[in-house]
């Protein structure tokens, strides 16, 4: 059977499965250093002076980078002349959060981090723009050089394409907006990792780094080093995800290689995640003022785009990311013109860099949106809109593709049928919705010299074996399965006798790589090439064998008139092979119609074929909560063949589910040019509970250009998504968000001003609040800037002192036997922990983190849920799924908040005593800014100017805006559970309620801690519900409700709790609603207003974060239908 | 269950700690607040658990510990009282696990593959409970919310866990629970 195009195991999938394939981490022996890197706190700032001296003198260090290792003002190629820009190491200046600043290498992990922490950088801060519209300024400091006279604008980009006047003038609808796709993150699951080895006696480096591009690496490497390129030798090696970020240099693979060359030994540099997200290169944000017309028939005539395409602080790829990006406007669709000026804008922040999609996603969002409106204003059906509007076959567009193939109309009428369209738009359910994007993308960018080459070798060995070399890299998209198949369908082998070699410098030949989707193109054919010569080969050999031409290859043997022989026995036949048994055969392929992209022209034929696609969500909109949720999802693509529709299929649905995340919660914040979300945990990406299942379809095609009909598909897949969704949200609830991700704030906020409500606070009523609304109006005016530039440089942080070079110890842990040992070490100052998830993590953080922990796991009756007088007592040791499980008959909804709470693996680790004493909840608190809950009085709030909408106060916040994070202690307190403290042999019992005084600040005393929760027996009788919004499946609440009462047998409520999560620095009481409710048979809409008129009467929100008033409001009424039923 | 560990950084080496892993019983020296995953890939060369946040948010660390799945980064090595089972020894117990995922297109990457692999161990040896409790599907993407991957989108890996679990008894191999 020939493999190509059949649905066949990766390769690798055994050894993968087992977790034996090695990736760059997993090659770490003794004897290896480890390598950490200095990065700039600063968004922009001088370089005065780099002291190393004390890092130097640290014992187990073995070599100290810094730019003075470099030859002086040499910089990354990148791009080339004149847009490089980046220095390896900042010399006079950085210019962004994370710049690398210094290196170290040393004996440990340990060490490396101490010595890194040791190096002292004298800076010179400066302000600089952190937005592109701050960098347009002309007063706005000068980030760079440039070449345009506009500040700040590296690139710009103004074409006028077919005839912008006739489409003007024929346009009869206009649409115009501005859409905004922010900087997301790639957030491959291996953090970026390099294992480098300097060979001193040949003067070259060995690689092992995890990359889709082992060839960009050299060169960049070779260049910065001072060495050859064949001197910088990469091997094969697992690479856990690229996505686009690793197809050129991330930095650490050059500073490894200068470690190693330094140190005479092998170095490791692995990225942490904060590193991953706070300085490595995201998607570039794109805002898109587009104008588009279309005439009375649908027709869209011009596309009139003004375009800011935030560049980050160096160039890297942001000149072609724009390129790709202004392309959507004269590709997909046939209007009579379009018309764009594009400016790449230098900005103070991480630069941006390539991501899957490449600039069409961005631009792709507001062209597809406008096709929606315009459709609606005409009153078409979108999906039908979109039909009319295709581009034909076989023809040029206006940005001067050659297509060839095109199958997106059979794609959009495949997304009509599979996902119901009709039935859904005759529907009309409340808060559901359906929405439509088509895209395009090309198979390969001839985007360098020698982009449109690509070699491949293949051997046969006299045992049988295949074995496929090429210089790309398989990070996960299945290039070198689909590689094996091509081999074996060409010389009719067993697809498992084929292996594939890929990314070694030495034995592979010239491949540029797997970027811009041309894995498949690119060396399908050059493999194709090099089988089918070697094919011949075999065939020749046979034949003078067998003593026939009609030789036939299949099975592993060759076969003429019945007879046969194996292919391994003809090797030693040729001339050609190597006296070890191996028949080589290696090949090139050139591809041409493509035009390379230059400075001198604006449209060019980047691709051989071009992919399309249609996608089609539904999706319910919570109108209470905000919550959007794609309930279904068809993704149809025309990808020419599919060479192997399984993981054709696996394309399709990653990069949708990528794009759903992006549509919906991905985001990385900044504060001062600092990423807030460094963490997965503060990073709303997808979880597997937050998508519905995705249907692939591959729309079967044949494109004779492409290798056995194949096009692209890896790229092609994350470009619809989100609009797709931010039209069903349209057309579901009415309000188009034009800012991605479509969080449940935007899409409160914009009913709320759809609808003309508003909720009014009445500050001026309560003198308790006026001064702290006097603080907050000070710190935009200069209160926030005078307390984060100075005031953090007298808090607590800085009075701890400096490092003194040396490690900080490992800290004491211990799990005694008894309450009395835990009691005694918890007075002598050690920090009680339950499982120690949290305390290891926040204690990285923490100033003076203890010396000792002492767990309370160790103690058996802390382990326990005992039944007494009714009631439960339950040891603060026992974990969350052991009381989730306890309470499943008794306080159902208990359990069911229990269950939202992080993940399984946690919850079976975590604890009770730990869940109600865990730290604060704030971004900003929890990734290491300098706050003021962290750093004293003279430190600012950073939620107060920053990015609160989620995750901070809107009731009796003060000077720390964060809250209590813990869902068990607001459904605890709902149940009126108490707590058993014990210090020392003593102990008291207090009302969980009480247990909190602040944001995650407990009243406990010294040496105190949470021993025992208490549920009453009147408790268990009580019926309640909890309700919940969070970003993703186990976030912290943004918001929560619980209600919970004694209901008799007239319906009547008694006792009732109304306590609020997530909105308070503690769980917040309704005490009001609580008592307008006791004696009653309440109703949602009459909980609801009391509720609200009671938040309007308390709340102080901050300014971006008031929808969580009607957020939770909504909660409530959630959770008081779920206790109805 | 053994002895409650107890170990800290004094002065001098620091006391052992006994773990079972794999079904064989190792002693390992190192500070007490070292984490499990750092013991199983530095000591033990167990490197079939990965890394990728050390924050214990994403599930690349997954192992078993008393046969419940747990986040080996952020479990301290001296909190380990029972038995701890990697990759390295459920790949045998989930061979057909192991095929769908491979039929399915379950791994692209393949970094978060072991944490997925063990985490859908654990559900499978929970087959019966789980195939009885509603809607299979969206249960276990409620169970595997822990693991994130970032290529598939999650549909072949929750199909192949539901297809294992569909057609497999509960069973409870020695040495788990």
């Amino acid at each position: 059977m020939n493999p190509i195009g059949e649905r066949v195991r990766p390769l690798d999938w055994d050894a993968r499965t087992r977790g034996t394939v090695p990736y760059t981490a997993d090659l770490w022996r003794p004897g290896h250093l480890w390598g950490a890197i200095l990065r700039s706190p600063h968004p922009f700032a001088e370089i005065v002076a780099v002291d190393t001296s004390l890092a130097e003198r640290l014992p187990g260090v073995r070599a100290v980078l810094t730019a003075a290792d470099f030859p002086e003002g040499i910089r990354y190629l990148h791009r080339g002349a004149p847009l490089s820009d980046r220095p390896p190491l900042a010399e006079d200046v950085v210019r962004h959060v994370g710049q690398e600043v210094a290196a170290v290498a040393a004996d440990t992990r340990e060490i490396a981090q101490a010595a890194r922490d040791a190096i002292r950088v004298r800076y010179r801060v400066r302000s600089a723009p952190l937005t592109p519209r701050a960098s347009l300024r002309p007063s706005a400091r000068r980030l760079h050089t440039r070449v345009t006279d506009e500040p700040n604008v590296a690139m710009i980009l103004h074409s006028d394409w077919g005839d912008v006047e006739r489409g003007r003038n024929a346009g009869s609808v206009v649409v115009e907006g501005s859409f905004v796709y922010p900087s997301v993150s790639h957030a491959c699951m291996e953090p970026n990792t390099t294992l480098a080895a300097w060979h001193e006696e040949s003067g070259s480096v060995e690689l092992w780094t995890s990359t889709q591009a082992p060839w960009f690496i050299a060169k960049e490497v070779s260049h910065l080093l001072g060495i050859p390129h064949e001197r910088v030798i990469c091997r094969e090696v697992a690479v856990g995800g690229g996505f686009g970020s690793k197809s050129k240099a991330s930095e650490h693979e050059i500073l490894a290689a200068a470690l190693s060359r330094k140190a005479g030994r092998p170095v490791l540099v692995e990225l942490s995640r904060e590193e991953e997200f706070g300085a490595n290169k995201p998607r570039h944000r794109f805002e898109t003022r587009l104008r588009t017309a279309a005439d009375d028939q649908g027709v869209i005539r011009l596309f009139d785009a003004d375009i800011l395409v935030d560049n980050g602080s160096y160039n890297h790829m942001g000149t072609s990311v724009m390129r790709v990006g202004v392309i959507t406007l004269g590709s997909m669709y046939r209007p009579d013109g379009a018309t764009f000026t594009s400016r790449l804008v230098d900005t103070a922040t991480q630069p941006g860099g390539q991501f899957r999609g490449y600039g069409t996603p961005q631009v792709s969002l507001a062209v597809e949106s406008q096709v929606d409106e315009l459709a609606d204003r005409l009153g078409l059906d979108p999906l039908e809109m979109r039909l009319r509007n295709l581009g034909p076959e076989f023809a040029t567009t206006l940005c001067g593709y050659e297509v060839t193939t095109s199958r997106l109309g059979d794609c959009l009428r495949v997304v009509r049928d599979e996902l119901g369209w009709d039935a859904h738009r005759a529907a009309r359910v409340p808060g559901r919705g359906v929405g439509v994007a088509a895209g395009m993308h090309g198979s390969g960018a001839y985007a360098y010299a020698s982009a449109n080459r690509s070699d491949a070798a293949i051997d046969v060995y006299a045992d049988g074996r295949v074995r496929v070399r090429h210089g790309s890299a398989d990070a996960g998209t299945g290039q070198n399965t689909i590689l094996a198949q091509i081999a074996a369908g060409e010389l009719g082998v067993p697809l498992d006798r084929v292996e594939v070699l890929s990314m070694d410098s030495e034995r592979t030949p010239f491949e540029l790589g797997a970027w811009s989707s041309r894995g498949t193109h690119m060396t399908g054919f050059s493999v194709g090439i090099a089988a089918r010569g070697l094919a011949d080969k075999l065939r020749a050999l046979a034949a003078l064998k067998l003593g026939t031409d009609a030789v036939e290859l299949r099975g592993g043997r060759a076969e003429a008139d019945g007879e046969g022989v194996e292919i391994g026995a003809l090797v030693a036949l040729s001339e050609e092979a190597t006296p070890d048994g191996r028949l080589s055969n290696e090949a090139s392929y050139l591809l041409t119609g493509t035009e390379m992209i230059s400075q001198d022209k604006d449209r060019f034929n980047l691709s051989p074929t071009y992919a399309f696609a249609a996608h089609g969500a539904v999706v319910d909109v919570d109108r209470r909560t905000g919550k959007v949720r794609v309930v279904d999802y068809v993704a149809a693509h025309d990808v020419g063949r599919a060479l192997n529709p399984t993981a054709v299929e696996g394309q399709i649905v990653g990069g949708a589910a990528m794009g759903i995340g992006a549509a919906l919660g991905e985001e990385l914040v900044r504060e001062g040019g600092r990423v807030v979300n460094t963490s997965y945990l503060h990073y709303a990406m997808p979880r597997s509970a937050d998508l519905p299942s995705l249907r692939p379809v591959i729309v079967n095609g044949e494109d004779a250009a492409g290798p056995y009909g194949a096009k692209s598909v890896g790229e092609m897949s994350i470009i619809p998504p989100g609009a797709a969704v931010a039209n069903a949200v349209s057309d579901a609830v009415g309000v188009r968000i034009t800012e991605l991700p479509i969080t449940p704030d935007k899409v409160l906020v914009a009913l709320a001003e759809k609808e003309g409500r508003r909720r009014r606070h009445h500050l001026w009523r309560r003198p308790g609040r006026w001064w702290v609304a006097v603080i907050r109006s000070l710190y935009p005016l200069g209160l926030h800037h005078v307390l984060h530039r100075y005031g953090t440089r007298i808090g607590r942080r800085r009075r701890v002192g400096r490092s003194t070079g040396a490690p900080p110890a490992a800290p004491a842990l211990s799990a005694p036997g008894s309450l009395a040992e835990v009691a005694a070490l918890v007075s002598q100052g050690a920090q009680p922990v339950g499982g120690a998830t949290d305390a290891l993590v926040e204690r990285r953080r923490e100033p003076r983190p203890a010396a000792v922990l002492v767990s309370t796991t160790g103690v058996a009756r802390m382990r326990r849920i005992t039944e007494e007088g009714g009631g439960l007592r339950i040891g603060a040791a026992v974990t969350l799924t052991e009381l989730a499980e306890a309470l499943a008959d008794s306080l159902p909804f208990v359990t069911e908040a229990i269950r939202t709470i992080a993940s399984p693996q946690i919850r079976n680790s975590a604890t009770v005593g730990g869940n109600l004493a865990q730290e604060k909840r704030c971004w900003f608190f929890r990734n290491g800014f300098d706050c003021y809950k962290r750093n004293g009085a003279t430190s600012p709030c950073y939620a107060v100017g920053g990015d609160h909408r989620f995750q901070h106060a809107v009731i009796d916040g003060h000077r720390c805006q964060a809250v209590t994070p813990s869902d068990l202690g607001t459904v605890l307190g709902a149940v009126d559970a108490d707590v058993l403290l014990v210090r020392g042999a003593e102990s008291r019992t207090v009302p969980v309620a009480s247990l909190y005084s602040g944001p995650g600040e407990l009243t406990l005393g010294d040496g105190e801690f949470v021993g025992e929760v208490v549920i009453g027996e009147v408790a268990l009788a009580r019926r309640g519900a909890f309700a919940k919004l969070a970003l993703y499946q186990g976030d912290f609440a943004t918001a929560s409700a619980t209600l919970s009462a004694r209901v008799d047998a007239d319906g009547r409520w008694h006792d009732t709790r109304v306590v609020l999560g997530a909105v308070a620095p503690t769980p917040w009481r309704a005490l009001a609603t609580e008592r307008a409710l006791n004696g009653t048979v309440p109703t949602a809409r009459g909980l609801r207003s009391l509720l609200d008129a009671e938040l309007d009467r308390h709340a102080h929100p901050l300014p971006g974060n008031g929808w969580k008033l009607d957020a939770v409001a909504g909660l409530a009424e959630e959770a008081f239908e779920r206790l109805a039923r | 269950m053994g002895e409650p560990a107890v170990s800290g950084a004094g002065a001098g080496q620091p006391p052992p700690i006994r773990l079972t892993v794999n079904g064989a019983p190792v002693e390992v020296r190192a500070p007490g607040s070292t984490t499990l995953a750092t013991v199983l890939r530095e000591q033990l060369d167990l490197r079939a658990t990965k890394i990728a946040c050390e924050r214990g948010e994403c599930g690349a660390c997954t192992v078993l510990v008393g046969g419940r799945p747990t986040m080996a980064c952020v479990t301290p090595a001296a909190l380990v009282r029972e038995p701890v089972e990697t990759l390295e020894a459920v790949a045998d117990e989930v061979t057909d696990l192991r095929a769908e995922f491979a039929d399915r297109g379950a791994f692209q990457c393949g970094f978060c593959t072991p944490g997925q692999l063990v985490h859908g161990a654990a559900l499978t040896r929970r087959a019966d409970e789980l195939r009885e409790s509603g809607d299979l599907q969206e249960r276990v993407r409620t169970e595997l919310s822990g693991n994130i991957c970032r290529c598939t989108g999650y549909q072949a890996i929750t199909q192949a866990v539901c297809a294992v679990i569909a057609r497999r008894a509960t069973r409870m191999p020695e040495g788990a629970r």
